[in-house]
């Protein structure tokens, strides 16, 4: 009980007071007092004393619990008995699936002494096991790449890996790779700190990034899948009818390509004063200005004339551009996503909807990179306005932030240390890596 | 200065030597001071203070130093050793003999035991069932919960073992103590047998009622279904929830006084649902007075007859009719998915309805999905009385602030403010308003009050002529009424107030 509190931060030797007062009295330590206590020597690198508890808890208890022995890990890995830490970590496996921090401490461990064969045969582990690798453990492979030139294969491997899951490294790994490619023999890499200017060209090395517009082949991909898992999912019934997916299909054939397609009830809603159907005819009105095609997806109460929404101007807004209203209990959004789709690669569409849970709709990673891609490249987000006032969109980025490379450079963007990044959005300073021959 | 004690010395000393800076609470405030001249100082300080223990302090300090690590030597002792090493020839003669049977599980009964030792909430037994279902999840934090779930069941279960116990022997005591009080006349059949004109009434007898009005209802009650087409949308464990709902769906409905006929429809013979209700109900799911079919409702009656109660239809339920067939999904979402029921109701093109909490209940916090029991209650009061305010009652308190009337029954011309949202009773139309006006105009008194009243019955003129009545004999009751009668009028009581008797 004492030594939760010697937990906050006290004493080695008030916590070594407190164990010989209990030993003496009861003539036992009980287990829970020795692993609040290995829990202190931990947090404070105590080695000497976690080698004393693991002897003395290895004679005394029969097994050890899992919380025991990733501690014990962690300890030995800080010290030149790290390889003890391997047996402990087979008997985690026995019972439960060892965690990512398990890894990353031994894998620590074996990279200060200089063993980058286990720490890569624990690497394929992870990946093996199909867990998400820590930072920590990539930075410790890529200081194991300074000294150890055997492995520069795996490194690249683990930026590739990094690339197909759309992890962004932090400010400490990056510099390690910054380091690890500076260290690089006969390329002669430089890398730079740099940010990319809205016209696709990064201010370091003007060189131009990935596009990000999808392929044919990711379109297609994508297209279909929206079809299959969003909007029908496991049962259509969800969020709309078959008879209603029917006739949006054959709505969506007989129109021309659209150029933007709106979603009129998000639109609408953009401000909380003012009536709404106003706000939609604004947005419209705007829209045609500029020449394009349009769709408003809406519901069929909208048609109903009400304080909402004027029977005028909803005249008006069926003139400008072509409506689909789909009945007030069914989801409108997944008809949204399928219209801008099916019109081809230029079209896009008007909404505040961060269509995170459209997204999550979809089975694996990859098809939910590429919806997100897809997304940063053709969603217009409208900012928050007045019907007086023109109407003004956020700027689409034209590039990807993805590691990427071509054949004489790296871009990696990366996460600045004390930076606050929500999920949908991407980071904005990069690493420009450039060789020179 | 000799008030400085040996242990307080020791603590100095100590202090003036460690390497690392102690926290030791309050006891350094007062000693703080003397921290801030160099050690040596202080050393000094302390050996002017008490020079003659300082040979006993130095052997004192290496006792200490040896004191911090005693533990270790006792821990390692051979004694400790010795009984470990029995303990473990016990267990090796255990393990090796049910080695066969249960090496799969044994991995995860030793996970179970390490954590217990390391104090984590974990159950102190566990069958072979529950263990296979721990060797399946397929997590740590599942693992996790599932444990907890079963150490808090174990320990409900030791409370109230406990409990029983010691409510067992208050009870021998207190026989014991009866029992020479009445002394040897009764003996023993007169120790049971109660001195009362009351007829004793067996639970047997009620049982037995209760069981014949269900029988009754089989044949010519309104029928009701249950749902029981959503297992795959729902985790073992709201499985689990979802059959005890059941039950008690099937117990409140035997006990009304008009029952339905209760049907399970969907329900698979190989099924969650149906494997759940055998191990529940046991030995008298054989015996229920209710239909159990795998046949879908659509089949049983005529599709006119069949309304889906969700609380996703757009369509709200206005009355209760006795010629339809409701229909309620038996289903639990904790993890929640909208629109399921609908789903089903969409695909079979059904008409739906939902219960009209808005228009009735002031909504708080808490989802409009209400549980099988509290449905089933609903609909049973619905059907005796047709009052809404009544059968509403059973939604849980915390999801509402109570009831509230649309201001249709407000007379425009009265002294109530537009935001009088008044905690009236139905019944009491214009009196209740009038009972409220009263209570604006209290302060002023009764007199004044008496005028207003007057004046109100003016000026309410040939429209009220028929009430006029009743509102002069309430208006001279509710002058005298105190307040807390006229604002908090939540409960949909009859107040038995002379005057609505009429």
């Amino acid at each position: 009980m004492m030594s939760r509190m010697l937990r906050a931060g006290g004493d080695i030797n008030l916590a070594k007071s407190l164990l010989a007062y209990v030993a003496l009295e009861t003539g036992t330590l009980p287990y829970e007092l020795l692993l609040s206590y290995l829990t202190l020597c931990v947090q404070g690198s105590h080695h000497s004393e976690v080698f004393d508890v693991y002897d003395i808890m290895k004679t005394r208890f029969k097994a050890l619990d899992t919380g025991a022995c990733s501690l014990f890990v962690k300890g030995f890995s800080r010290t030149e008995r790290w390889k003890e830490a391997l047996p402990v970590l087979e008997s985690i496996k026995k019972k439960i699936v060892p965690s990512p921090r398990n890894y990353s401490d031994v894998i620590a461990g074996a990279v200060r002494h200089g063993d980058s064969a286990t720490a890569w045969a624990l690497y394929s582990e992870i990946l093996d096991k199909s867990l998400s690798p820590n930072q920590d453990t990539w930075r410790s492979l890529f200081e194991s790449g300074l000294s150890d030139r055997g492995n520069d294969e795996s490194l690249q491997s683990i930026l590739f890996y990094m690339r197909d899951n759309q992890v962004y490294p932090e400010e400490s790994l990056t510099k390690s790779i910054k380091a690890w490619f500076e260290s690089l023999p006969g390329g002669k890499w430089t890398g730079r700190w740099s940010t990319v200017e809205p016209s696709a060209v990064c201010r370091s090395c003007r060189a131009r990034l990935e596009s990000i517009k999808l392929n044919e082949e990711e379109y297609g991909q994508l297209k279909d899948r929206v079809m299959k898992d969003i909007i029908e999912g496991q049962d259509v019934f969800n969020k709309t009818t078959p008879e209603e997916l029917e006739s949006f299909k054959t709505f969506v054939k007989r129109r021309p390509a659209f150029d933007v397609v709106v979603d009129g009830l998000n639109v609408a809603n953009v401000t909380g004063k003012g009536c709404q159907s106003e706000m939609l005819l604004a947005v419209v009105s705007e829209l045609e200005q500029r020449g394009l095609k349009i769709l408003v997806l809406g519901r069929k109460h909208m048609q109903h004339p009400s304080r909402s929404w004027n029977r005028h101007h909803m005249r008006l807004i069926q003139e400008k551009a072509h409506c689909f209203f789909t009945e007030n209990i069914s989801e409108d959004d997944p008809f949204l996503l399928y219209a801008a789709l099916h019109s081809g690669n230029h079209c896009n569409f008007v909404s505040r909807d961060l269509m995170r849970d459209h997204k999550a709709c979809l089975p694996d990673i990859s098809t939910r990179r590429l919806f997100f891609k897809w997304q940063r490249g053709h969603q217009l987000v409208l900012n928050s306005f007045t019907p007086g006032k023109t109407v003004r969109f956020q700027r689409i980025q034209g590039y990807d932030t993805i590691i990427q490379t071509d054949e004489t450079s790296w871009h990696i963007p990366y996460d600045e240390d004390g930076g606050d990044r929500c999920s949908y959005e991407v980071p904005q300073k990069w690493l420009c890596l450039t060789r020179v021959d | 200065m000799r008030l400085l004690k040996a242990s307080l010395v020791k603590l100095i000393w100590r202090n003036c030597n460690s390497k690392t800076p102690v926290l030791l609470g309050n006891q350094s405030s007062w000693l703080t001071p003397i921290f801030h001249f160099t050690p040596c100082r202080t050393r000094n300080l302390c050996t002017t203070l008490v020079l003659r223990k300082d040979s006993t302090l130095s052997s004192d300090q290496t006792a200490e130093k040896l004191d911090l690590d005693v533990w270790k030597s006792v821990m390692l002792s051979p004694g400790l050793q010795e009984e470990k090493e029995n303990e473990n020839e016990e267990g090796a003669l255990e393990g090796s003999g049910q080695d066969g049977e249960h090496s799969p599980l044994e991995a995860t009964r030793e996970l179970v035991e390490t954590w217990r030792q390391a104090g984590r909430l974990v159950p102190e037994q566990m069958s072979e069932e529950q263990l296979q279902t721990l060797e399946n999840l397929s997590t740590k934090s599942s693992k996790k919960k599932y444990l907890k779930y079963l150490a808090i069941k174990e320990g409900h279960k030791k409370a109230r073992k406990v409990k029983q116990e010691k409510r067992r022997s208050e009870r021998m005591i207190e026989m014991g103590e009866k029992k020479s009080e009445e002394g040897e006349e009764e003996g023993d059949a007169g120790g049971q047998l109660k001195n009362t004109f009351m007829l004793q009434f067996w639970q047997h007898s009620v049982d037995s009622l209760h069981n014949w009005r269900a029988a009754q209802a089989m044949l010519f009650g309104q029928p009701l279904v249950f749902d029981m087409s959503y297992e795959q949308h729902m985790s073992r464990r709201e499985l689990e929830n979802t059959v005890s709902q059941l039950l008690e769906c099937e117990g409140w409905n035997r006990r009304s006084a008009d029952p339905f006929h209760l049907h399970f429809c969907n329900l698979q013979p190989e099924g969650g649902y149906h494997r759940e209700l055998v191990k529940r109900y046991g030995a008298s799911w054989n015996r229920l007075l209710i239909t159990a079919t795998e046949q879908n409702y659509v089949d049983t009656f005529p599709h006119s007859q069949l309304v889906y109660l969700t609380a996703d239809s757009p369509k709200v339920l206005k009355a209760f009719d006795h010629n339809k067939v409701y229909i309620v999904g038996s289903l639990v979402d904790r993890s929640i998915q909208t629109g399921v029921s609908l789903a089903n109701a969409k695909r079979l093109k059904l008409a739906t309805a939902r219960l009209p909490l808005d228009e009735f209940l002031h909504w708080d916090t808490g989802a409009k999905n209400l549980t099988l029991d509290q449905m089933i209650r609903i609909l049973l009061r619905l059907k005796d009385t047709g009052k809404w305010e009544k059968a509403l009652e059973f939604v849980p308190k915390r999801k509402h602030e109570g009831f509230y009337q649309p201001r249709q029954t407000v007379r425009s011309g009265t002294f109530l403010t537009d935001k009088a949202k008044t905690f009236i009773n139905r019944e009491t139309g214009p009196t209740s308003s009038y009972k409220t006006r009263t209570f604006v105009n209290r302060e002023m008194g009764p007199t004044i009050s008496y005028k207003t009243r007057t004046f109100v019955n003016r000026e309410a003129g040939p429209t009220n002529g028929a009430e006029s009545k009743p509102l002069t004999q309430s208006g001279v009751q509710t002058v005298f009424k105190p307040k807390r009668f006229v604002t908090h009028d939540t409960q949909p009581k009859s107040k038995n107030n002379w005057w609505e008797e009429e």
